[in-house]
Parts: structure tokens; C-alpha cells; sequence
């Protein structure tokens, strides 16, 4: 995968090398505003996938313990709602309601990648054989060394594959977030289309699927490393 | 609240007729995608490699994001109907030919043997019992593909694609009057959240429907 990626930036720079530009095509096509826009869009991803880990692993934890076995069910099924909300319309209306730029774009993802991972905490914690809670409940665990011990690392690969889910729906929502001037690679997209460049577009496009390609790849290592010995 | 209860009262046409064409662009591409995956699924299930490099090309597209692969194929398609209908059957293949592959996996071998012993062909085998059998699952794919598409046209209003995306970038453009925009924002956006919801229960009914009855 990284040799692929690595031969399509090739072949794009070799391309765009090969044109003439013109003034609006070198204000988007040239090293220092990529980069920035780049690390904006890693910026965005990051925190936003980050943020979620805090906020969905916990509620997961906590909506699976036995006190709260009532709620969880009509919890999932407003969720499986939730699926169906579009990201371009949770961003627009955090732009309208909040306002606009980096945090409120950064939010609208959160609200928007969060489901996948909460979900999966959830499935992940519910499959774990209740033999095995109870015969490490008979060896005298607590109830929160049972969680840490046994449940947590039991789910943590269900876990790991709603953290990879939520990181690319972050990585391919955050082109969006340059609709409400939260930057991104997306601003060198809409510049494209917007001012009719095409040149500009196909280099914004490409540069943002070789960005989430890449990040799927590096999940997909981190899925595999981070997985506990033994399962 | 109640100046978005006018606002819906005055612009309803509107956003029906919205509505019907997000609808029509979502209907049309999941189509094409359930008889491109289902062919897909049927033509590599029996085998490894090819069944692995279609799975790993339809999770490629899945990956790639929207507002680029729309930037992609407005270059050789245009604006309009033609990109999002594409990179929307695109987005869809990916559950379809998955479930095809593990509904036909998961028919049992025996049923296949005694069918084959009752003198039946490859294609009537195909025809008649594993399609049949496979079929819930198959319709699994597809609900979870228009889930998918549903929010992703919404996008493709950028491109002047059909559908109630058009409101919301109306929205994003009036943000200088917050009024407008959130009336414009939150019709768009409950919008599609009710066509998901329509669209699910098309699928009950239609899994209903279809279903082979020995296994209902």
C-alpha cells in the first residue's frame, strides 16, 4: 500500500510539474499551502478521533454495566437513528447554531464518528463469556479489577475495529470541514470546482483519498499491533 | 421552534420535490450496485484471490473520501446527476458484494449436494436455491448501503447533484442570517433523516415480500 500511495504522488507531481500554472492554480498548488493544509487536516482527524476515544470508550463502559442494562437497548436504537444524520448536515448546523472555524468543525465530527465506537465498545464488552466474568469473580476480582483485567482486553479488538471505522469516517468528513473555514485539504478541492480549475481539484482529490488511504493503512498496522497476545 | 414550523408549513413543495429526486438518486444507484455486487459476489465466492482483490477494490472506494472522489469524476463526467450517481454506486458495492459473498458461503452444502443429485444444473442450482437462501443477507447488504448513500448524496449537492444536500449548502452560503440558514440547514437535514427511516421500512416490506417462504 505505502509503495502505491508513494507511485500516485509521484505520478501527480510529475503531471502537475508538467503544466503551466496560472495565478489562481499557484495560490492552492504549491508546497507550503499543501502542508498546511495537510497538517490541518491531520489536526482535525486527530483530535477529533482522540475525543472520541474519551468521550464513546467511557459511555460504552458505563451504558454495558448492569445497572444500566434498562437503558441500553433504547440507547442502541436511537443511535441506529443517529447513523442516518448526513456529516455535511451536522456540520452546517454547528456552523449556524455555533459558529464557524477549527473547534466547531472538529465537534461536528465527533458527534458524527462517535456511534461506531460506542457501538462496538458495547458489542464488545456484551460477547465476552459470562463463564469467564463469573469464574474471575470467584477468584475474588472486584467488580472494576474484573472490568480492567478480563472484560476491557477481551474486547479490545471489537474496540479496535470501531476506533479504525471512526478515524476514517474522520479522516474523509474533515474535506468537508473546509465548508464552515475549518481548512483541511477540502479547501483545495472546493477552490478547484468552485473557480472551475481542474488541475486544482484532481490535486486536492487525490491528495485527500492518498491522506485516508494511508491513515486506513496505519490503523490497519496499529489494529494488528496493539491487539492482545493470547486471542 | 415555531418559526421552523412555518418555515416547513411554507416550503413544503419544496422540500418534497427535494426529497423525491434524493430519493430517486439513491433508489437508482443502489440498483445499479446490487446487480454489479450481486454479480460480483456470485462470479468470485467459489474462489479465494479473486474474491479478496474485489473485496479489497470495493473497501478502496469506501475509503476514499467523498467531496474527492466527486473532485475526481467531475473532470471526466461533468457537474450533475452523472458523478454522484457513479461515485454513489461506488460507495454502495462494498456491503452488497460482501453479504452476496457470505450468503452464498453460508448456504448449507448438503442442500447444494441434494439439489445437484436432484438433477439440477449449476445455473438452477444457482437460480433456484442458493440465490433464494442467501437472498436475506444480500438485502442486508443493500439496507446497509442506502444508509450509506443516503448521507452521501447529501454531498453531492456541491457538485449540483440532486437531492436535499441542495438546502443545506443553501444554508451554509446564508450563514449571515442565521434565521434562513437554520431553517434551510435543519429542512435539509431531517429531510434526509426521514427518507432514511422511509427507506428502512421499504426494506421491511420488501424483505417481506421477496423472501423465499421456506425460510421466513
Amino acid at each position: 500500500m505505502p509503495a502505491l500511495l508513494a507511485a500516485v504522488l509521484l505520478a501527480l507531481y510529475l503531471w502537475v510539474g508538467s503544466q503551466t500554472l496560472d495565478s489562481i492554480e499557484r495560490a492552492r498548488v504549491n508546497l507550503d499551502f499543501i502542508l498546511s493544509a495537510t497538517s490541518r487536516h491531520v489536526q482535525l482527524t486527530v483530535v477529533s478521533t482522540v475525543l472520541v476515544l474519551l468521550i464513546a470508550i467511557p459511555t460504552g463502559v458505563l451504558l454495558t454495566r448492569s445497572f444500566a442494562r434498562r437503558i441500553s437497548p433504547p440507547t442502541i436504537a436511537v443511535f441506529n437513528i443517529g447513523v442516518a444524520i448526513p456529516s455535511i448536515g451536522l456540520l452546517a448546523l454547528f456552523s449556524v447554531v455555533w459558529d464557524i472555524g477549527f473547534w466547531p468543525a472538529v465537534l461536528a465530527l465527533v458527534a458524527y464518528s462517535a456511534l461506531p465506537v460506542l457501538r462496538n465498545t458495547m458489542v464488545g464488552l456484551q460477547q465476552v463469556d459470562p463463564t469467564v466474568i463469573e469464574s474471575a469473580r470467584g477468584m475474588g476480582m472486584s467488580k472494576l479489577g474484573v472490568l480492567a483485567r478480563i472484560e476491557l482486553p477481551l474486547a479490545v479488538p471489537v474496540i479496535l475495529a470501531g476506533v479504525r471505522t471512526a478515524l476514517v469516517i474522520n479522516v474523509g468528513t474533515a474535506a468537508l470541514a473546509t465548508f464552515i473555514n475549518g481548512g483541511g485539504l477540502g479547501e483545495i478541492i472546493i477552490t478547484g470546482i468552485g473557480q472551475n480549475r481542474q488541475l486544482v481539484t484532481v490535486v486536492g482529490a487525490v491528495l485527500t483519498a492518498v491522506l485516508a488511504l494511508l491513515i486506513d493503512y496505519l490503523a490497519g498496522l496499529a489494529e494488528d499491533f496493539l491487539r492482545p497476545r493470547g486471542l | 421552534m415555531s418559526e421552523f414550523i412555518s418555515y416547513l408549513e411554507s416550503h413544503w413543495d419544496d422540500l418534497l420535490e427535494l426529497g423525491i429526486a434524493h430519493a430517486l438518486v439513491v433508489a437508482v444507484s443502489v440498483a445499479i450496485a446490487t446487480v454489479i455486487g450481486v454479480a460480483l459476489g456470485i462470479a468470485t465466492y467459489r474462489t479465494e484471490r479473486p474474491r479478496e482483490l474485489v473485496l479489497a477494490i470495493t473497501g478502496f472506494f469506501l475509503t476514499i473520501p467523498s467531496l474527492a472522489l466527486f473532485g475526481l469524476l467531475i473532470s471526466p463526467l461533468g457537474l450533475g446527476w452523472p458523478p454522484v450517481a457513479v461515485a454513489l454506486v461506488m460507495y454502495a458495492l462494498l456491503p452488497i458484494v460482501r453479504n452476496t459473498v457470505v450468503g452464498l458461503r453460508e448456504v448449507d452444502p448438503a442442500i447444494v449436494e441434494s439439489a445437484q443429485g436432484m438433477g439440477m444444473g449449476r445455473a438452477r442450482r444457482l437460480l433456484r436455491i442458493e440465490l433464494p437462501l442467501a437472498w436475506p443477507v444480500i438485502m442486508t447488504g443493500m439496507r446497509v448501503s442506502t444508509v450509506i448513500v443516503v448521507g452521501i448524496a447529501a454531498i453531492g449537492a456541491y457538485v449540483n447533484g440532486p437531492g436535499l444536500g441542495e438546502d443545506i449548502f443553501r444554508g451554509l452560503r446564508r450563514i449571515g442570517n442565521p434565521e434562513t440558514a437554520l431553517n434551510l440547514v435543519l429542512g435539509g437535514l431531517l429531510g434526509i433523516v426521514v427518507l432514511a427511516i422511509l427507506f428502512d421500512l421499504v426494506y421491511v416490506l420488501l424483505s417481506r415480500l421477496t423472501t423465499s417462504r421456506g425460510i421466513r
